[in-house]
């Protein structure tokens, strides 16, 4: 076992390359026992290369260079085998998407359990009451016998994270951590990853939020296409950025966004009075009252679970309130009120070039194609992206063509589950602009559900916080 | 403990249909020929498969006999081509009529849920409860010899699979924001079905049919084989096969050839699914 004195993860002119072409690098840093490492960046960025260059596992056609040491040893030269064997016991991951990297039919506490008795090697006794100490810590107390597709993602994100440590290894690699968690339990896991240096472990971050950076504090590594852009102590760098890119990535922070205007005073196009949402026989959000006027942009947010996807196909008339009423102006069509969904690629039919999708609605809605184009263009599209299909264009630009789709009904109303979630920061700065003045410019009014506080603070005219109800 | 599969970058273009890889060229190219010689039937060597000449029995090849002639002096040739024709006949026959219902109510089950889905489960298990077998043996007992009483229990064993299929694949699909997204936007019924379901259930669909398609070929020449298909001396592979039992040592190339048609057949129809996303 290596709890050794110094835990130290050293990476020298560390590249990675497909062919001849460099994805990564030269990438060198040197992170010590209590330190923190932040490599910030976004989508293609190359943070994840770097992580598994770092822990061998880059897929077979990538091949790495440079030198990376863990714990005074140097691991590039090792065998699969040898390199494999470090993990967990002298660097931890914390995958993201948790979900994932759990074995979805065993039980929580017997994956946590089993790390601890297998990585750890603690005898079978000892390793049960390791997993308790580590679900009493985390305040999963209950959540022992249940399989990880009844746990919350929050909880599941600490089931991985007990599981990643159990092996008491002396650094901890986490990828993404915080992405899709709502406000609370960002928190709650930005926590957990302070505590790993205080407690003398070596910690390296990988993340596309600035909120991140800034809370974990230490060094940082800004990386874009594979390059270093700026390297430095993270307060110094995120206080007085010196490359413009760098700058953009923190002006994409929501919490830098200018504050919007007042609210349009239009006509109100929908109401809601006294709506109750329930699943099964839970109640989840009580009481729930709305009065959106035509241009308006309204924020719901709240932690996850509390019903906010469910509220929204309520006022879509998708499902029955459980109790009140959700009422349509007069003038609305039937098609009036339209969705965007969190993850843009699931909500086109994937088999389909996106131009045959975008041509059956403007069909159907007897819309010319050089309307829809006008469309595209004033989202900053190309029209030329529609040759393909949905997996093959980025979520960004496939949000802005599922925002292109609903345009072409006419909406009056859209609502927007979490549209930009998925989305890197810069390029949900985009979207959410693009949105809120294509929406101004034709009278539609939004409602969009976040768990980003800062968004629904700044983007929104009004905001309204679920609470649980129970 | 790691789960680093995933690399920043552009996943690769999603492949419902795959490309022709050299098996499945060969099982298209086979079922073209078989599917030829079906059509042509035994006009293609001009031969008369019933005619009887037992002076000529059990001849080797010749420039009048391609194949050579059966225990009856008949042109082997000419019963194959006769066999090809009854057996492909009915397995298209029996993959279209089991397909078309079964992929529809799949379609409906998953449409409206509920009691409709319940009663055609329910009805889709009963059948599945029945040995296939069992089910063509009682049509045939019904109406010995006949050949619509095989198709009919072909065809009634083999809806099945398209309804179970069809209904699995389609809740998911229909359970998709994709699809609510569509319904939303005003597409109709007919639309979502081509864009949405059509895509994800045809690879898997024609997958079935071709096995389908195999089953039936089996099932009717297993049937003539033990006599309870269709009866001499119509020219079908199971009933020659029997017919040409007793001489297998003296003419063993004659008992051969319905089993290497049976073979090639069911090869063929194999072959050109092969690499096909498997339901």
């Amino acid at each position: 076992m290596t709890l050794s004195d110094a835990p130290s993860i050293a990476v020298d002119a560390l590249s990675v390359f497909f062919g001849a072409t460099r994805l990564l690098g030269p990438v060198s840093f040197r992170v010590a026992a209590g330190e923190t490492l932040v490599i910030m960046g976004e989508t293609g960025a190359g943070k994840s290369l770097t992580a598994q260059a770092i822990l061998g596992t880059l897929p077979k056609e990538l091949r790495a260079e440079g030198k990376v040491t863990i714990n005074g040893r140097q691991v590039d030269t090792l065998s699969p085998t040898d390199r494999s064997a470090l993990w967990g016991r002298d660097i931890a991951t914390l995958p993201q998407e948790p979900w994932l990297a759990l074995d979805p039919l065993m039980q929580a506490g017997r994956q946590v359990a089993e790390a601890h008795r297998y990585v750890a090697g603690l005898p079978p006794e000892g390793a049960r009451n390791a997993c308790v100490r580590d679900f009493e810590t985390l305040g999963l107390v209950g959540a022992e016998r249940r399989l990880p597709g009844a746990l919350s993602g929050g909880m599941a994100q600490r089931v991985a994270f007990a599981a990643a440590t159990a092996g008491r290894a002396p650094i901890l690699l986490a990828d993404e951590p915080t992405k899709g968690l709502d406000a609370e339990r960002h928190a709650r896991v930005v926590g957990l990853l302070t505590q790993v240096p205080k407690d003398g472990g070596a910690l390296l971050v990988i993340t596309h939020e600035a909120a991140v950076a800034r809370a974990l504090g230490g060094n940082i590594i800004v990386l874009r296409d594979g390059r270093v852009i700026e390297q430095g102590q993270t307060d110094q760098i995120l206080a007085k950025p010196q490359e413009p890119y760098t700058q953009d990535l923190l002006a994409a922070d929501p919490q830098a966004w200018p504050r919007s205007g007042t609210a349009p005073d239009g006509a109100v196009v929908l109401t809601a009075e006294g709506l109750a949402v329930t699943r099964g026989d839970r109640v989840l959000i009580e009481g729930f009252d709305l009065s959106l006027r035509a241009g308006e942009r309204v924020a719901v947010t709240g932690p996850s679970g509390v019903g906010k996807t469910t509220l929204l196909d309520t006022l879509a008339g998708l499902i029955a309130p459980a109790r009140g009423n959700v009422q349509r102006a007069k003038s609305l069509g039937r098609h009036a009120v339209q969705k965007l969904y969190q993850d843009p690629p699931a909500a086109f039919p994937p088999h389909v070039p996106l131009e045959q999708s975008l041509r059956d609605v403007a069909r159907l809605h007897g819309v010319t194609w050089d309307r829809v184009t006008e469309y595209l263009i004033a989202l900053n599209l190309l029209p030329d992206l529609l040759e393909r299909r949905p997996d093959a264009v980025s979520g960004g630009e496939l949000q802005r063509i599922s925002v292109a789709r609903a345009l072409t009904v006419g909406p009056v109303v859209l609502l927007a589950d979490e549209p930009t979630s998925r989305l890197d920061p810069i390029t949900q700065r985009q979207t959410l602009e693009l949105l809120a003045g294509i929406t101004e410019a034709k009278g539609i009014s939004i409602v969009l559900v976040t768990h980003h506080a800062a968004i629904a603070e700044n983007w929104a005219h009004q905001s309204i916080e679920l609470k649980s109800a129970t | 403990m790691t789960d680093f599969t995933q690399i920043d970058a552009m996943p690769p273009a999603r492949r419902s249909w795959p490309r022709i890889r050299p098996a499945r060229g060969l099982g298209f190219t086979l079922l073209a020929l078989l599917a030829l010689c079906a059509v042509a039937g035994p006009d293609l060597v001009g031969q008369d498969p019933a005619k009887q000449s037992l002076l000529e029995a059990r001849q080797p090849p010749s420039a009048d006999n391609l194949l050579g002639t059966d225990h009856l002096g008949r042109d082997m040739a000419a019963r194959l081509l006769s066999g090809a024709q009854l057996s492909l006949s009915l397995a298209v026959l029996s993959v279209l009529t089991a397909g078309l219902p079964g992929t529809l109510l799949g379609i409906v089950a998953a449409w409206y849920g509920g009691w409709t889905d319940r009663v055609l489960t329910s009805f889709a298990d009963a059948v599945l409860a029945l040995p296939g077998l069992l089910l063509v043996l009682m049509l045939a007992a019904i109406s010995p010899g006949s050949w619509w009483a095989l198709y009919a229990g072909i065809s009634l064993t083999l809806w099945v699979e398209y309804f179970r299929y069809t209904r699995q694949r389609a809740r998911i699909v229909m359970a998709e924001p994709a699809v609510e997204a569509s319904r939303l936007l005003g597409l109709t019924p007919g639309l979502i079905i081509r864009r949405h379901l059509v895509p994800e259930i045809g690879p898997g669909l024609l997958t079935i049919a071709a096995f389908g398609a195999a089953t039936a070929v089996t099932a009717v020449a297993a049937l003539g084989f033990v006599s309870v298909g269709v009866r001499p001396p119509t020219a079908e592979w199971g009933v020659m096969m029997t017919e040409l039992l007793p001489y297998w040592r003296e003419a063993p190339f004659l008992i051969l050839q319905p089993v290497a048609c049976l073979v090639i057949t069911v090869l063929a129809l194999h072959l050109s699914v092969g690499g096909m996303r498997r339901p």
